[in-house]
């Protein structure tokens, strides 16, 4: 396997990209509209953005376009920041689960990368700028996974969100115990949500051991004795495993039911290790507190159930109850359809619960940001953040609105005016 | 008022109970915005509910002495909407095969009816019901003849009190030549044929579906005959399909591809069938030919393209050229658990251009028009029954809540499971 360089690097180059296509360093206006900031500012009314090298330069209503700037005219219009889907499977070249094992933690999304998938043009045109892209559900403990922007147009390696934190699948319940499909004739463990806890314990015992191996070998090494002592052999599993019981990799677990999600809290706090979304968590609400008090963030669906027995004790209230609760809530997508209309799943979120309008908002920008390690980045529109953005014809919740105009990092990346020609 | 949300609709719905109406006694909702989708909108008027019935509707209409009053002022009041095309009643959970009774063994089931298979007591129909969702098509799916489909309405504990109107049509999956989808096969190696083969073998399992379907039409139309004359042995497919035959049912195809949508249009002129085609993700690409044909279209909104050189609002668009070709459609969840978001399909399409009063008759009177029950259901007009609700603004906007239902005549719980499960956990600390 071979291994990226380091992320830091690849961001670099893609600014110079971005400069090729659109001048970056001449700076952009999107004046007049009203800009829901999702940040300290508020709502501003017939404010303006100024953008440069791909940053949000300056924010405000006495704020004037620079002299040599592009100027969006967004009169009349809606301005926030882009949406980002928090569980997604967008441009994944083929396969989404490495189902051969109950745990690989060593695959990598980043590796199998399709920057040609169409449906990152699609939600680009739903106004998402930032997409999670996890391995699927099939193992207690999956692959990691890759934290996108929507640089369409762009490789492989640009799309990769420059300085994202790396995360992890885990899985829960019917799926990895696999109750509702079977692959002929393979069986694999687990079978029981008993056994999904203990491939996760024995990969975690095997992690800590695997740690404690290259700690003395370490210690021997460094130290000043004539013998030079071998290392021990490498494991990119629990190389993984390690990393994530150093709290170096987001886990980003797929769940249900209340008691795998308390089951897996246990857990993680018995080896030291935290939890930093769980994803589906349809009854996060009966343990909201619990969620709160271990400092996860939830991703859930606003409205989806009864698809399985899993989800039969889902409520929409579910958002309300565990932002309520003081959980970091976001609404994710888990499809390339849904991710087009996200601004109304978080509409949703007012309907259902009496969520304030900015605080549904955030649940589709910045609360998703926080959950991926990226909020000093993206999230909300703030001096000093990237000109992830997006513009809509109508307040984002109202029954007449779409996307005119979506930009990362400053550059206009769907434009609704010019989208036959450009596509 | 927007925020009202859960504990005022349910405040409302209680004080409504106290006035007790009934579907024999008079309820009036009054000084509210009333969208009658037939007629013009009356920005302030009242609504008159008796004996099931709307007996009055207008800006002078008066609440009569000793009715039920629901105060209307800063409310709108729309007919009940009608989802053209859902599982409803017959399946709760998808993965629960115990559970689902969507679709019958084989190929061929003209004669599994929907209606012998409604659950009254789904936890599906009052989530639909709370938000707005009076009345909705059940219909089985899969095979090439999935069945006949049942209108339900969203109120009553059994089989027989659901169904408004049954059989409303006959359905039936266009073959698409493709093998039916097998899990088993993904983990098999693939045929090594090459596309040319492959578009070949498909055409040839289309045109082998096709004629058997055809053969069994003209069987059915003999059968129908040889019933009438007295000497037919039983056969109860040919039976349900005598009808269609006829072209006295509607049959619904399923078609989603250009091709498949002008196939099914031949087909049908072939057979001399009244034809609705349901799914019609590429219907904008043959307006004309449905418009020509007097076909009508069950349109599903939220959708991807089909095809990835399609403008990305490919499915969004859908409905608004559609109506610019003037061809009849109704938008349709396609859906069970998620037919409460009806509405916002309709919003969808409204988004990319279809004016927002076509967007909400297509979720009302045009699905009443297409399965023949606008003389009862879709619009808000007297004589029609009392199917409707009270919404705190345009229902439309994923913000806005629904405070009262009714079904002919009769309030509605909002109570669902997911309100029941809201005030369980809401407080737990």
């Amino acid at each position: 396997m071979t291994r990226r360089p380091p992320a830091g690097s690849v961001g670099a180059a893609v600014l110079v990209l971005a400069a090729a296509v659109q001048a970056a360093e001449e700076p952009v206006a999107i004046v007049g509209g009203t800009i829901l900031t999702v940040g300290p500012q508020g709502t501003i009314e017939k404010g303006t953005v100024v953008i440069r090298d791909g940053k949000i330069a300056a924010v405000g209503k006495d704020v004037t376009a620079p002299a040599g700037a592009t100027v969006i005219d967004a009169g009349g219009r809606y301005v926030i920041p882009g949406i980002i889907d928090a569980h997604s499977h967008t441009a994944i070249e083929a396969g989404v689960n490495e189902c051969s094992d109950a745990v690989t933690a060593e695959v990598r999304i980043a590796d199998v990368i399709d920057h040609r998938d169409v449906n990152i043009h699609r939600e680009l045109a739903g106004g998402v700028t930032t997409v999670n892209v996890l391995h699927g559900s099939c193992n207690a403990i999956g692959g990691q996974n890759a934290v996108l922007k929507l640089r369409w147009g762009k490789g492989p390696d640009d799309l990769v969100f420059e300085q994202a934190p790396r995360g992890i699948k885990f899985a829960l319940g019917e799926n990895p115990k696999r109750s509702n499909f079977t692959v002929p004739g393979v069986r694999r463990y687990p079978a029981t949500r008993m056994g999904v806890e203990a491939v996760i314990r024995e990969a975690f015992e095997e992690a800590r051991a695997y740690e404690r191996e290259w700690d003395a070998y370490g210690a021997k090494a460094g130290s000043a004795a004539a013998e030079r002592p071998l290392p021990p052999r490498r494991n990119l599993r629990l190389e993984a495993l390690r990393d994530v019981l150093d709290g170096k990799v987001l886990v980003h677990a797929h769940c249900y039911r209340a008691d795998e999600i308390l089951m897996l809290i246990r857990l993680a706090e018995e080896f030291g290790f935290k939890i930093r979304t769980f994803q589906h968590v349809l009854e996060g609400y009966k343990v909201a507190a619990e969620i709160a008090r271990h400092g996860a963030g939830a991703s859930t669906f606003s409205d989806w159930w009864a698809y399985k027995l899993e989800a039969f004790d889902a409520t929409p209230y579910n958002a309300a109850i565990m932002a309520a609760h003081g959980v970091t809530v976001s609404l994710n997508s888990d499809s390339d359809e849904l991710a087009r209309r996200l601004y109304w799943e978080a509409a949703k979120a007012v309907k259902y619960g009496g969520v304030s309008e900015t605080e549904a908002l955030k649940m589709v920008t910045l609360n998703p940001a926080w959950q991926l390690g990226i909020d000093g980045r993206v999230g909300s529109i703030e001096v000093g953040k990237d000109a992830d953005i997006a513009i809509f014809s109508a307040h984002p919740f109202a029954p007449d609105a779409r996307v005119e105009a979506t930009l990362v990092d400053g550059v206009v990346y769907f434009d609704r005016a010019r989208d036959g020609s450009a596509r | 008022m927007r925020r009202a949300g859960l504990p005022l609709a349910l405040a409302l719905l209680a004080g409504a109970g106290a006035g007790a109406s009934s579907a024999a006694e008079t309820t009036a909702i009054t000084g509210a915005r009333i969208v009658t989708v037939s007629g013009p909108v009356i920005e302030k008027g009242t609504i008159v509910i008796s004996g099931g019935k709307i007996a009055a509707v207008g800006a002078d209409v008066t609440a009569p002495p000793g009715a039920a009053v629901i105060d209307g002022a800063g409310r709108t009041v729309y007919p009940g909407l009608i989802d053209g095309l859902t599982t409803l009643g017959l399946t709760e959970i998808g993965s629960v095969s115990g559970s689902v009774d969507v679709a019958e063994i084989g190929e061929v089931n003209p004669h599994a009816k929907a209606w012998i298979a409604l659950n009254p007591h789904s936890a599906l129909l009052p989530v639909a019901r709370a938000n707005g969702v009076t009345a909705a098509l059940a219909a089985p799916t899969g095979g090439l003849v999935s069945g006949q489909s049942a209108l339900i309405r969203m109120a009553g504990s059994t089989p027989d009190a659901l169904t408004v109107k049954a059989p409303v049509a006959m359905h039936v999956v266009y073959p698409t030549g493709r093998p039916p989808f097998e899990l088993a096969r993904l983990f098999e190696e693939p045929e090594l044929k090459t596309f040319e083969e492959r578009q070949k073998d498909k055409k040839k399992n289309r045109e082998k579906e096709l004629r058997r379907l055809g053969n069994l039409l003209q069987e059915a139309r003999a059968y129908g005959e040889a019933l009438r004359a007295g000497g037919a042995k039983p056969d109860l497919p040919l039976q349900s399909l005598a009808p269609v035959a006829r072209g006295e049912v509607p049959v619904v195809v399923r078609a989603d591809a250009e091709d498949d949508i002008r196939g099914a249009v031949a087909f049908a002129e072939e057979h001399a069938l009244k034809l609705i085609v349901a799914g019609a993700l590429e219907a904008w690409r043959c307006a004309d030919l449905l418009k020509q044909r007097d076909v009508a279209v069950l349109l599903s909104v939220d959708r991807l393209p089909r095809r990835e050189s399609d403008r990305y609002d490919a499915a969004y668009a859908n409905a608004a050229r559609l109506h610019a070709a003037g061809v009849r459609f109704a938008i349709v969840s396609d859906d069970a658990s998620q037919s409460r978001n009806l509405p916002y399909e309709a919003a969808m399409a409204r988004a990319h251009g279809l004016p927002a009063e076509i967007a909400l008759r297509a979720i009302t009177l045009s699905p009443a028009e297409i399965f023949g029950v606008a003389d009862r259901m879709g619009s808000l007009a007297p004589g029609k029954d009392a199917n409707l609700f009270v919404a705190t603004g345009d229902i439309m906007d994923h913000r806005v809540s629904v405070t009262h239902v009714f079904v002919d005549g009769a309030p509605q719980s909002l109570e669902t499971r997911h309100t029941r499960l809201y005030d369980q956990f809401k407080d737990r600390r």
